[in-house]
């Protein structure tokens, strides 16, 4: 017993011993990641996490302003030809952090790697870019990187070519799969060490790598006294940490071991109702939508049952959309009755927000018993049967919350809906990505986020064959609809465009091919005295060139 | 004595045997100790094991939670999946999702005033989850899917993991080693993949558990019985067993096989909380139970999401399966002793 | 026992050779996606699979990857870092895992083999009582609770230790983890001890050294402890094998970058990623097989009449 004390008594002093004080790091920001970063390099980061940590680093030609509108970066202006489809971009003197000028070839070659490598984004160059060339390069029927419609007229002169003319193309600028890498130093390193550790990687943005390496949870980024902005800049550095979980979030923000976390579902619930840090609390827009994915083939849903437009109605129309944001999901995310989500896409000519009236499709989507019931007893006729099991997929990777609103899903569905039975399978999102797009569930809830401003970038889903039309819904209408706000009738004449593109919600929502259920919300609490960080539902969730510590 | 079945006293003969001695002697003679047996061996263990104060305690914590978990969830007015709400004046649904434990009359009796508030005068024993369903009853009808765990695990450990360590420790030599690589193979696999590569093959579901389970639960067990084998097979008395001719199955079971109980026992008891766990990590994973189902290892991870918040949640399921564990463990050492008892204790 | 070493260490080739075919197979019929992908075309995702030699046939991908193995390549993550060489990523979870484990180890068997002593020579008083409620607590209660609430009373409520894992600082932030690691094997040690102990009390010979007037911790050492190390010694080597591989809770929640999430994630991640699983399961594998090694080894050691080696040559 004795020994047992005094080895304890050795074990604490050897300890003490050991608790240095931790190194003063002052106007570094502590912020919470959700995951580890996978990749600096723009051409493999798929991530949101990944993207702001690139972002950080990295300039592009245009960036956001803090109301999300493209400004110039490192393009001080641009030119748009005639026919809107060649634009002209002229760089500003910034430099690399190596001392090498940024030049327009370090976009050329960045670009052309990611039509090369053909990876996840490559589809921004082609499918959403419109850039000429892209799409051969990317299906491979042609390696002649040349054909690739951007080229460097001289160091600071950018032009890229078009299809056809693409309204939103300059604040696609701002996403990170349009960053520049300076060539000769990738070059010169070795096969797949680039962006891998500080010394791997170049920076031309407001920060400089400082401390990574692949699969560590922290990661630290410090000022770049060589930014072409650094006036703006007042952040000593970035210190980021992988937080694991919800309840560790709100429990380190509290120990003021991070500046910056996000918490979800009952931390957000104790955050409100704690005085000390409610007014931490800040509620952000995520972008992303939660919605129900119907399989409506043959081969699913015992032979084809949520083919039917009734049914789909009627199980649309018994989810309390208020009852999954207010009690499940909690963290301010808005219940969804459009399949466009709120809160990211606005016209360019009025500046309204394109799901703005959440209630104009009431008659198709809500939370209606009565009229579920209509849909489910014409869907019980027209199927000729009136009981129905069907299984529904979801991620068990995908947030603390997900799980939970199945549950009140079902609940809801077999409660209202007497003979539908709804048989809940968990498994990772790869697995239920794998099951979606091989046709291979019943009903899935899945998500999915804005890439660019623009509604097309929900509706070009649905179209035929789309490898993200989940339910292998085809409607002709609805195709020609796409077609010619894409590359046809519409390209030139914005606000017809817009139009065209509220049809084509209301074909969506009028057979609820989906059923929207929630546009997710970020509940950050964010330090007393730290200002000017930029939230967007878009490309980058969270920009630091402004933030300020007191 | 249950020890030394084998007269060893006939070996010490100073003659020099011939065949013949040995084929004369009736097996059942070298099998069973005459004097021993008539007080017959079962019976003993019995008295033995009922005379232990902590294993009758033990004995009586696993009934009582046996007993809590089939008839637990019906003391409550709710169901596993019920979720307790109600529409308010503006029509929003008003869920009873984290509420603290709560027994209106008591306080009432405690603080002299009737409860206030959102459902304060519903009975939540244990509190409610993030869904707003009652942790009581979730608790119990949890437990039956745990029980069901602990018992397949004893199951698999005694049956498959004893006999798999105690024949290779035996044999030795080339079945041990063949019998070992298998091991290594078995147990390197990793038990998500294998889990994954099944759940192709047959449904999801408590099935598909218990063959994980029975996978590789059996490991642990073959390591420490084929360990006791290795030690115990050098000594005197299982020479002398086999030197009388005694067959190898007789040896291993009837006469080593007591020997080895303790570890053995030991080894059970640290097996089951793994597997309750495991079941666990594989219902997470999407191929054991499915929700709203729940088990004690599930109602603890749900538990640990909320741990600083909401406390109280992962409570009552760790209490669950430490009582349990507890009640094993009394059981346990009580059988060990009754198995094996020392001289003191005859 | 030189030749015996030797001809395990042949055998274990082959065993991992089998084991690395078996992962091989596996991981493909698994379902999920190396590349998994919402916005590739069916042709994109093709072209990547092919890229990656995916579509040729087993063999021939099999005798490539241990061609790569030989060279020292184990190949680059499909789906968990991507581009980044497994080695370069897989080397700093490693260090942490083993360093971690390492010292969850050896407080875990340190403190459990006392606890397990002093239990069996206060049998039936407080301490062995102690040591039975200990064990079952350390056993019923996840390793992340207990590193929970380390973490909330020592990192938060008296901010002593610091509240995520930091590399720069190692001894220090491995405390808590380790300490929260090392109760199972504490537990599951202490337990064993124990009642090995209790059980060797009770023997013959033992009784006849205390009659021959042995006694106290020379008693203890000489003959108690030595035939109590054997079971001990066989569950200790799996535990260490589990805790050199990590942990996924603990890891997850302190922010350790260690072989366990590495494993779960590139399992249950974005996708499947072939590259890391095949990596890991060899580590896991080799590890497994040398620490089985060493044990069958040091049961001679402990009980020079258990020879495992000398009736396998017989």
């Amino acid at each position: 017993m004795k020994k047992l004390v005094s080895l304890t008594l050795v074990l604490m002093l050897v300890l003490s011993c050991l608790a240095l004080p931790a190194l003063a790091e002052d106007r570094y920001l502590g912020v919470m990641l959700g995951t580890n970063v996978m990749s600096l390099d723009t051409n493999l980061a798929t991530d949101g996490d990944s993207f702001e940590v690139i972002a950080d680093c990295i300039d592009g030609l245009m960036q956001m302003d803090a109301d999300g509108a493209a400004i110039p970066a490192l393009a001080e202006s641009y030119d748009l030809s005639d026919d809107a489809t060649v634009y002209t971009f002229h760089l500003r003197d910034a430099k690399w952090n190596n001392g090498t000028p940024v030049t327009a070839n370090d976009f050329v070659f960045a670009w052309r790697r990611i039509a090369q490598e053909a990876g996840e984004y490559a589809y921004m160059l082609d499918e959403i870019g419109n850039i000429k060339g892209a799409a051969e390069i990317i299906s491979k029927q042609t390696d002649d990187l040349t054909t690739l419609g951007v080229t460097a007229a001289d160091d600071k002169t950018l032009v890229v070519t078009l299809n056809v003319p693409v309204s939103f193309f300059p604040s696609l600028m701002y996403f990170p799969t349009f960053y520049p890498i300076n060539e000769e130093f990738y070059n010169s390193l070795d096969d797949g060490t680039y962006g891998t550790s500080p010394t791997t990687f170049l920076s031309n943005g407001a920060f400089v790598l400082e401390d990574y390496t692949p699969g560590t949870a922290t990661l630290a980024v410090k000022k770049n006294p060589d930014y072409w902005d650094a006036d703006r800049v007042t952040l000593d550095g970035i210190r980021y940490q992988v937080v694991g979980s919800s309840d560790n979030a709100l429990t380190a923000f509290k120990t003021g071991a991070l500046d910056v976390v996000m918490v979800s579902g009952n931390q957000v619930d104790a955050a409100r109702k704690d005085p000390a840090l409610a007014e931490n609390l800040k509620v952000t827009g995520a972008g992303y939508m939660w919605y129900l994915s119907f399989s409506q083939t043959e081969k699913n849903a015992q032979g084809g049952k949520l083919a039917n437009a009734n049914l789909r109605l009627a199980i649309s129309n018994v989810i309390d959309r208020a009852n999954l944001v207010d009690n499940y999901v909690m963290d301010g995310s808005l219940d969804t009755y459009t399949a466009v989500p709120p809160q990211f896409a606005a016209s360019a000519t009025t500046g309204e927000d394109f799901s703005a009236d959440q209630a104009k499709f009431a008659d198709y989507v809500g939370f209606n018993p009565d009229k579920a019931q209509e849909y489910f007893e014409a869907a019980k006729s027209e199927l000729g049967v009136d009981s129905f099991e069907f299984t529904m997929i979801y991620g068990n990777n995908e947030g603390d919350e997900v799980a939970k609103v199945a549950q009140a899903i079902k609940e809801d569905v077999e409660a209202e809906l007497p003979g539908v039975v709804i048989n809940l399978q968990p498994m990772t999102k790869a697995e239920r990505l794998d099951k979606m797009q091989n046709d291979n569930y019943d009903i899935a809830l899945t998500r999915w986020g804005p890439d660019y401003a623009d509604p097309m970038t929900y509706l070009g889903m649905w179209i035929t064959n789309n490898s993200n039309n989940y339910g292998f819904w085809s409607n002709a209408e609805y195709d020609q609809l796409i077609a010619d706000c894409v590359t046809g009738a519409y390209i030139n004449d914005y606000d017809a465009r817009w139009e065209a593109m509220y049809k084509a919600e209301e074909l969506v929502m009028k057979e609820a091919v989906i059923a929207p259920l929630y546009t997710k919300a970020n509940a950050n609490l964010i330090t007393a005295g730290v200002e000017g960080i930029d939230f967007h539902p878009v490309a980058l969730n969270r920009v630091y060139k402004t933030t300020t510590v007191k | 004595m249950a020890k030394k079945t084998a007269p060893a006293s006939q070996a010490a003969v100073p003659y020099t045997p011939v065949k013949e001695d040995f084929v004369l002697l009736p097996q059942r003679d070298i099998r069973t100790d005459t004097n021993f047996a008539s007080q017959s061996y079962w019976k003993g263990v019995l008295i033995h094991f009922f005379k232990n104060r902590r294993a009758v305690f033990g004995l009586i914590i696993v009934t009582a939670i046996i007993l809590l978990a089939v008839f637990g969830p019906m003391l409550s007015q709710f169901n596993y999946r019920d979720i307790v709400q109600y529409r308010n004046d503006a029509n929003r649904r008003v869920v009873a999702k984290g509420i603290a434990p709560q027994i209106p009359w008591l306080h009432q009796l405690l603080t002299g005033e009737a409860p206030e508030g959102n459902f304060a005068d519903y009975t939540f024993l244990f509190g409610t989850d993030d869904l707003g369903r009652d942790l009581w009853t979730r608790t119990w009808y949890g437990a039956r899917v745990s029980l069901l765990i602990a018992f397949v695990t004893i199951f698999i450990d005694m049956i498959i993991g004893m006999s798999y360590g105690l024949i290779s420790g035996f044999f030795g030599g080339m079945t041990d080693n063949i019998m070992q690589r298998f091991v290594e193979v078995a147990n390197s696999v990793p038990r998500l993949v294998i889990v994954s590569v099944l759940a192709i093959f047959m449904p999801k579901g408590m099935g598909l558990v218990i063959v994980a389970l029975l996978l590789t639960e059996w490991i642990g067990m073959s390591k420490i019985a084929r360990a006791e084998m290795l030690k115990i097979k050098e000594q005197e008395y299982v020479l002398a067993s086999r030197t009388l001719g005694a067959k190898s199955g007789h040896i291993i079971f009837r006469e080593i096989l007591p020997n080895t109980i303790g570890p053995i026992i030991t080894q059970v008891m640290f097996s089951i909380p793994t597997a309750i766990f495991t079941e666990a990590f594989l219902s997470f994973v999407g191929v054991g139970i499915v929700l709203p189902q729940c088990s004690v290892g599930t109602l603890i991870e749900d538990g640990f999401n909320n741990i600083t918040t909401l406390p109280y949640q992962i409570l009552p399921p760790i209490l669950v399966l430490a009582l349990l564990m507890l009640g094993f463990n009394f059981i346990g050492d009580g059988l060990r002793e009754a198995l094996a008892p020392k001289l003191e204790d005859m | 026992m030189l030749k015996y070493v030797l001809k395990r260490i042949g055998m274990a080739v082959l065993t991992l050779l089998i084991i690395t075919f078996l992962l091989f197979l596996l991981v493909r019929i698994m379902p999920g996606n190396p590349f998994p992908s919402e916005r590739m075309s069916a042709e994109q995702i093709a072209n990547k699979r092919a890229e990656m030699g995916l579509d040729d046939a087993i063999p021939v991908q099999f005798f490539r990857y241990l061609g790569g193995i030989l060279r020292g390549d184990f190949g680059k993550g499909t789906s968990l870092y991507y581009g980044a060489p497994i080695s370069t990523v897989l080397s700093t979870a490693i260090s942490n895992s083993f360093r971690i484990g390492g010292l969850a180890i050896l407080l875990g068997s340190a403190v459990g083999l006392l606890l397990g002593i002093v239990a069996a020579l206060n049998r039936g008083k407080f301490w062995d009582g102690f040591c039975t409620v200990f064990s079952i607590l350390g056993v019923c209660v996840p390793s992340y609770v207990f590193l929970i609430f380390l973490q909330y009373t020592f990192a938060f409520r008296i901010p002593y230790f610091p509240y995520f894992f930091d590399p720069n600082r190692f001894l220090f932030s491995a405390v808590i983890p380790s300490v929260s690691l090392s109760l199972f094997t504490m537990s599951t040690i202490a337990r064993f001890t124990r009642n090995e102990m209790v059980e060797v009390f009770d023997s013959d010979y033992v009784r006849l050294a205390e009659a021959k007037g042995m006694y106290g911790s020379s008693l203890v050492r000489k003959h108690v402890l030595r035939n109590a190390l054997i079971p001990i010694v066989t569950v200790l080597a799996p535990l260490v094998v589990d805790l050199l591989t990590g942990a996924l809770v603990v890891e997850k929640i302190y922010g350790i970058n260690g072989i366990g999430k590495l494993m779960v994630d590139a399992i249950t991640g974005e996708g499947i990623d072939y590259n890391y699983v095949l990596a890991l399961g060899i580590l896991y594998s080799a590890l497994y097989i040398g620490i089985m090694l060493i044990v069958d080894l040091l049961y001679g050691v402990l009980d020079p009449r258990i020879r495992v080696a000398a009736r396998e040559e017989g």
